[in-house]
């Protein structure tokens, strides 16, 4: 225990104290914030309004579409967490310029196509007496239609049409308008009892979040740990280490060493997006959708814990019978492919918890860190199931260790070319005491 | 954390000997179909230095690494201090591996601190008696230093500190001299034999006879796996005879030629060793010779280690 410790603190110190360790845990923070709001801000840049005209048989039409084109949308859509982007936020004057043109001609049309062609405009939008009759308008542009236009436009002039015929059959306005009135759909869930705060969306961001974590940090510190058995390997050292130590204790004192070395990191990123994002989340209405009970952060923090241990254990294996780094690197689809095959099922996962594929799969080690997590989060599922995965996990991670240890002994005293599977086998047998 | 499978318990079966600092009891190894040791015994007594000898690929590596519990001996006993080797006795060993190698960027002092206390120093103790040996050793200006900037003897220097920072009982040195100049070899040799008479057992494996004849006051000679030669060096040396003669001489060199007296003799230029027929009389030797020229220098030589070693390992069935 004393030697785990020590090897633990070394590796953690020489770690934390190199400069690259300084780079990483300030700069990374920054270049993430800077990839995410690049698309944003790259889409609103230089985006100016659109120039549409719009072609109806009477003025008095084609002016009522104008109106309710610019109208600011509803209130009722403002939960609506799909739509709450930059974009949908700006006002439509701010976005379209709208002309009404009452002279339906096949001249006409032609003009505005060269006009469109020109750029003089942006699009013309077809809006006959005919073609609101046949129920089917067509807009004219260089480009494609976003389908999310594309159905707000149907809308506003469905609604116009809708409402001019209500008045002409003798409704009011007023009474046309109530009628209108689109019904939305608001989904709760409900767990244990009681009716879920979150939404889907807030459940499937944590989801992301996890898978995103622990993804980095296994490339990021499971690659760590491959290297610095590698280093003792090539630089012998390990020869003096194992005359003091035995190679579980050098085994796990190494990985909670690098593993203590990510959670630093991580812990400093948490503080600094905390100090970023504190104002802003507090104006945030929809903050209360992110919250998160003790109990999912707890499932997070174990199973992130059980997934670094286990993949960092593989990552070691692969650096004790491996003697350079590029024979390491080739050797990591072994790791990186249970991690893909994972996030793959994460789908499925969200979908339906229950069936049996998904309950299976998340009792598989490899795949138990991401599967059985999401389910925490999605629903939470039977306990006997949560118990047999994490069992399942730590027995692994165990087994892997101890079998790892033992590879690491001999494997650092042989250099040379990489081992074959059976000599890796016969390795065991010199190996057991 | 020292699981079971770590321990290195031998058979309980070997016998307590009350003698031996280390004893190996028909002890083999092999790596698949080859055998690196082949039921090699020896014993080593408390105190002093005893030298292990072979050729490269001899099994001497393999032999202190199973002494040391890196590796599991397929069969035979090893004792230590008396009883079967266990985990517990690692920390009365100070190693150091014929592959050196430390972190390279560790500062020196901190590296040194590290490898005391994972053989049970505390941190201060291990900081103060590794600053007292970097003294010794010229390296105090170094300690802040880190290891890949120290040029590759200073960096020895430090890896043979940390073998002994623990004040260990038995030390085990695999090729110590190796790649150290010849003052820094001397420096090193001058610690060894001080730990030798306060007591300390030490264990020098080499191939290099010459340094094994002027330290060691008893050896082990071995071969494909297999002890040769074992025992008191001096008791060896007589038991191989004196057959060697060194002459200076002007004049006729025939008596050089006569295959009875003479097995064969080699020219250094200034001064000419022989080696006597077996059987031969030295004294008839010198009459031959001043009879045919004049001698300046006739002197019987004990034989070197060298010459034993080659003359057992030479032979084809050693």
């Amino acid at each position: 225990m004393r030697n785990t410790w020590l090897i633990l603190k070394r590796e953690y110190l020489q770690r934390v104290r190199t400069r690259s360790f300084l780079v990483l845990t300030l700069l990374l923070p920054a270049i993430m914030t800077v990839l995410m709001a690049l698309p944003a801000k790259l889409a609103t840049m230089g985006l100016k309004a659109q120039h549409v005209v719009i072609v109806a048989s009477t003025e008095q039409f084609g002016e009522s579409v104008r109106q309710q084109l610019l109208a600011a949308p509803s209130d009722d859509e403002e939960d609506d967490t799909d739509r709450a982007d930059s974009n949908a936020k700006q006002k439509p004057e701010d976005q379209y310029i709208v002309d009404v043109d009452a002279n339906p001609t096949e001249a006409e049309r032609t003009a505005l196509r060269d006009k469109v062609s020109t750029r003089a405009i942006d699009g013309y939008l077809w809006l006959t007496d005919d073609a609101i009759a046949a129920r089917k308008i067509t807009w004219y542009s260089r480009e494609m239609m976003p389908f999310r236009e594309r159905s707000w436009l149907s809308e506003t002039v469905s609604r116009v049409v809708q409402q001019q015929e209500l008045s002409s059959k003798g409704m009011t306005a007023a009474q046309a308008d109530q009628m209108l009135q689109p019904i939305k759909v608001k989904p709760v869930r409900i767990e244990g009892g009681h009716e879920a705060k979150g939404s889907g969306t807030g459940r499937f961001l944590e989801i992301v979040v996890m898978v995103m974590l622990l993804y980095m940090a296994v490339l990021f510190y499971g690659i760590s740990v491959m290297r610095s058995v590698l280093e003792e390997k090539t630089s012998r050292i390990i020869e003096v280490l194992l005359s003091s130590a035995s190679s579980t204790e050098l085994m796990a004192g190494k990985l909670l060493g690098v593993g203590a070395v990510g959670l630093t990191q991580i812990l400093v990123w948490a503080v600094m997006a905390g100090l970023i994002a504190l104002p802003s989340l507090a104006a945030q209405p929809n903050l209360s959708e992110l919250q998160i009970s003790p109990w999912v952060m707890a499932a997070f923090a174990l199973f992130f814990l059980l997934g670094y241990l286990l993949y960092s254990t593989m990552y070691a294996t692969i650096g004790a019978i491996t003697t350079t780094e590029q024979e390491g690197q080739q050797l990591q689809f072994l790791i990186v492919i249970p991690l893909v095959l994972s996030v793959f099922m994460l789908m499925p996962v969200i979908r339906t918890p229950d069936s049996a594929a998904v309950v299976w799969m998340s009792m598989i080690p490899f795949f138990a860190p991401i599967l059985m997590y999401a389910r925490i989060v999605v629903q939470t599922p039977p306990l006997w199931q949560i118990a047999l995965s994490l069992g399942l996990l730590i027995a692994t991670v165990w087994g892997l260790l101890i079998f790892c240890a033992r590879i690491y002994r001999i494997g650092v005293l042989i250099y040379g070319k990489r081992p074959n599977l059976p000599e890796v086998l016969k390795w065991l047998k010199y190996a057991k005491a | 954390m020292a699981s079971i499978q770590e321990s290195v318990a031998l058979s309980s079966s070997s016998r307590p000997s009350a003698a031996g600092t280390v004893e190996l009891t028909g002890v083999s190894k092999s790596y698949g179909d080859f055998v690196a040791v082949d039921s090699l015994s020896f014993s080593i007594q408390p105190g002093g230095i005893y030298g292990l000898l072979g050729p490269n690929g001899a099994g001497k590596t393999s032999t202190l690494r199973m002494m040391i519990g890196i590796i599991v001996p397929d069969s035979g006993q090893i004792s230590i201090f008396g009883e079967p080797l266990i985990r517990a006795h690692m920390d009365t060993f100070g190693y150091l591996p014929e592959e050196r190698g430390l972190y390279r960027k560790m500062k020196v002092l901190e590296h040194l601190v590290f490898l005391g206390q994972l053989k049970g120093l505390t941190g201060a103790e291990a900081a103060r008696r590794a600053q007292s040996w970097c003294e010794r050793f010229e390296l105090t200006a170094w300690t802040g230093k880190k290891v890949e900037e120290l040029s590759k003897g200073m960096q020895q220097k430090v890896q043979f500190i940390g073998a002994i920072l623990h004040d260990p009982r038995l030390i085990i040195m695999d090729e110590p001299f190796a790649g150290l100049d010849p003052a820094n070899a001397v420096a090193l040799k001058d610690v060894l034999l001080e730990l030798a008479k306060k007591g300390k057992t030490i264990l020098l494996s080499t191939h290099r006879m010459d340094q094994v004849e002027r330290l060691c006051q008893s050896i082990c000679l071995i071969n494909h796996g297999r002890a040769v030669l074992e025992g008191d060096l001096n008791q060896i040396k007589a038991r191989y005879g004196r057959r060697n003669v060194q002459i200076k001489y002007e004049g006729d060199a025939r008596f050089l030629n006569e295959p009875r007296l003479v097995q064969s003799f080699n020219d250094y230029g200034n001064y000419v060793e022989v080696r006597l027929a077996p059987g031969a009389d030295a004294q008839e030797f010198l009459h031959l010779a001043s009879s045919c020229a004049r001698l300046s220098k006739f002197e019987l030589m004990e034989p070197s280690l060298e010459e034993i070693f080659i003359g057992v390992v030479g032979k084809p069935h050693a």
